[in-house]
């Protein structure tokens, strides 16, 4: 087992380097300049523009850029500056943080609200209920983000204030504590919750027609013990790889719920550092989200394990 | 080992005629989209205490289905039981509610399946499942069950049972695994044990080890055993009597020496003589001819009589009831004197 998370461990580099030169590309490839963009409407002074064009290594060629960054991260944990000066870990901390809270947020109520509806579903196959179910979840994959977002953000966060005078979902913005999570959370988790309630009332459908699920019955178990203990503890282990591998999704696809509810996380910080070319910023978010994708498949490959003896790691 | 579970069955104990099993006229039908499956057409046969019935067939004759209607264990719907009774010492199971069933089932009468590695819960140790029967059904605590289960898996003669207690299904052979299988089943002194194709899956000489641990099992505990096979040498050694089954009826009843001696149907006589023989090597192997029925769309009269080299007209029309042949005997074709006289007509 410890030899197998070391050689995963060992597998990531490539992947962690592989990913970052690719972003890197990409930020370098995008049309405009940064020390223009820097001056905003003014021109720069040509003089001034090469010094910081030196000082910021724009003049050498991508590669060699692309190592000094890439040292920097990996021997001094050091991302870098901004171009005003402030370093990008201290940029991502308090962001990662907003980020990180809104993506479990939507990982539980994806978990809870998936799994149970999927479940329900799965033990009233072929019936009004599952029917109902299904056909929601459908609707839930088919409306976009933007729609599900602004729609629950009025309903919730505005409408609800002025006919009940409770201020449960703030409108936007964190200052509310835990609450300021729930309806991002919910709106986050929404496709995956779909996608979620599917996958677990197929994999429990599929696991009751085992024959070891026969076998139990015969064992003259209650059904509650067949289905709870025999049946789930099969069905489960799909699920766990999904939501797994879901929180980096979450983590990454967080842009447009945190725009929609103004909340200060990486999605924001991402999308606006695009926007300015903050290329420090923009490869330093990749770099640590890829880190945090790895990390969770890593976790779910040994959960796996743990789940299904059949699984060993040597 | 003494029965502590609240005996759920009325009128128990005062048997007098009545076998400890009984099944009487039972139908089974699947209600498919494609029509309904009629997979057992009245089938009935008998268990005393220490006895081996076999019921032979081949697949989809109904004979699993039989089984698993004893059980309880079949999905319904799609399946419906329309007629019959199933009498264990007198109570029609049939009639009990699904609470009563459930305390017969696995603790009175038990049954081992065909695939062990499919039929164990893969993701639980073969101890736990084994225990699970005493913590779930006697109360046991953790510990306790599991030092039973050791002992059931020394009585199947599991080799190092305290240390592979521990282990996972799919850590063992599958005759060792048929085995852990067979521990599980007894594990509570069930009265009826139903085998479903027990051997199938395993090698030769594996069978007739599971094959005589099963006799043993029986003769140590008197339980009414139901050996469901479409293997007739695996009958012979064990059987004290044989029900074969064909289209969801049973064909030929009879003590396992009549049937071997002279078969009395025409279907059992093609099986017989369809086992390959030593002293006809070289020759090509005897077949029956034409395929199994459809169950969607039985033939009219005998369901064998487009496969069956003794048919005669009234064989189309009439369905041919389950003639006596001797008290002990019977056979389902309108021209069992000339099959057991080995006439071909």
């Amino acid at each position: 087992m410890g030899r197998y998370v070391i050689r995963r461990l060992i597998q990531a580099i490539p992947v962690l380097l592989g990913a970052t030169l690719l972003i890197f590309c990409i930020v370098f490839a995008l049309p405009g300049d940064p020390i223009a963009a820097l001056f905003g409407d003014k021109r720069p002074d040509p003089a001034i523009a090469e010094i910081l064009r030196e000082q910021y290594h724009l003049n050498d060629p991508l590669l060699l850029q692309y190592w000094y960054y890439i040292s920097g991260v990996l021997f001094r944990g050091d991302f870098g500056v901004n171009f005003a000066d402030v370093p990008v870990s201290q940029i991502m901390a308090g962001k990662f943080q907003v980020t990180l809270n809104l993506a479990l947020t939507a990982l539980v109520m994806e978990a809870v609200i998936g799994v149970g509806l999927g479940l329900w579903a799965a033990l009233r196959r072929g019936r009004a209920t599952d029917t109902m179910i299904l056909a929601s979840t459908l609707l839930l994959i088919s409306v976009p983000t933007l729609v599900t977002g602004f729609v629950l953000q009025l309903i919730l966060g505005v409408k609800l204030k002025q006919w009940t005078g409770l201020d449960i979902f703030p409108v936007a913005g964190t200052f509310a504590g835990w609450r300021s999570y729930i309806v991002p959370g919910f709106v986050l988790a929404g496709v995956s919750v779909a996608y979620l309630t599917r996958l677990t009332r197929t994999s429990l459908v599929e696991t009751l027609r085992a024959d070891y699920i026969r076998t139990a019955t015969a064992k003259g178990l209650s059904r509650r013990r067949v289905i709870g203990r025999h049946g789930l503890r099969n069905a489960l282990i799909p699920l766990v790889t999904y939501l797994g591998a879901d929180l980096g999704n979450l983590m990454g696809g967080a842009v447009i719920t945190e725009t929609i509810f103004n909340l200060q996380g990486i999605g924001n910080q991402l999308f606006n550092s695009v926007y300015l070319r903050e290329q420090p910023v923009v490869v330093g978010i990749v770099t640590v989200l890829v880190l945090i994708y790895i990390l969770a498949n890593l976790v779910v490959d040994l959960l796996y394990a743990v789940l299904d003896p059949r699984i060993r790691y040597e | 080992m003494k029965r502590t579970s609240t005996d759920v069955l009325p009128g128990e104990g005062a048997l007098g005629d009545e076998p400890l099993l009984a099944v009487d006229n039972l139908h089974v039908e699947f209600h498919t989209r494609a029509g309904t499956v009629r997979a057992v057409n009245g089938v009935s046969y008998t268990v005393a205490p220490g006895e081996t019935l076999a019921v032979l067939g081949e697949s989809g004759s109904g004979k699993s289905v039989t089984a698993q209607a004893i059980m309880g264990i079949l999905d319904m719907p799609p399946a419906v039981i329309p007629k019959g009774e199933i009498r264990f010492k007198g109570t029609d199971l049939l009639k009990l509610s699904e609470e009563a069933r459930t305390q017969v089932r696995g603790q009175r009468i038990a049954m081992i399946f065909q695939d062990a590695l499919s039929a164990l819960n893969p993701v639980f140790t073969v101890g736990w499942q084994i225990s699970e029967m005493f913590r779930v059904h006697r109360g046991m605590s953790k510990a306790d069950a599991m030092k039973k289960a050791v002992e059931l898996m020394d009585r199947v003669r599991i080799p190092a049972a305290r240390q592979r207690v521990h282990d996972y299904p799919h850590q063992f052979s599958g005759g060792m695994r048929q085995r852990i299988m067979i521990a599980m089943s007894i594990a509570l002194d069930p009265e009826v044990l139903i085998a479903d194709e027990p051997t199938t899956a395993l090698d030769v000489t594996v069978q007739a080890q599971i094959m005589e641990l099963l006799a043993e099992l029986q003769r140590e505990s008197q339980m009414g055993l139901i050996l469901i096979t479409h293997d007739l040498g695996v009958v012979a050694d064990v059987a004290d009597k044989i029900a074969v089954m064909y289209a969801g009826r049973i064909v030929e009843n009879a003590p396992v020496y009549d049937i071997y001696k002279a078969p009395a149907h025409p279907y059992t006589k093609g099986l017989l003589d369809s086992i390959p023989r030593v002293d006809q090597k070289g020759q090509d192997l005897y077949a029956i001819k034409g395929l199994p029925p459809n169950l969607l769309d039985l033939p009219t009269g005998c369901s064998f009589h487009p496969r069956c080299p003794y048919r005669q007209d009234n064989c189309v029309t009439d369905v041919p009831p389950l003639y006596e042949i001797s008290g002990t005997r019977g056979s389902a074709c309108h021209y069992w004197r000339e099959v057991l006289d080995g006439e071909r007509q």
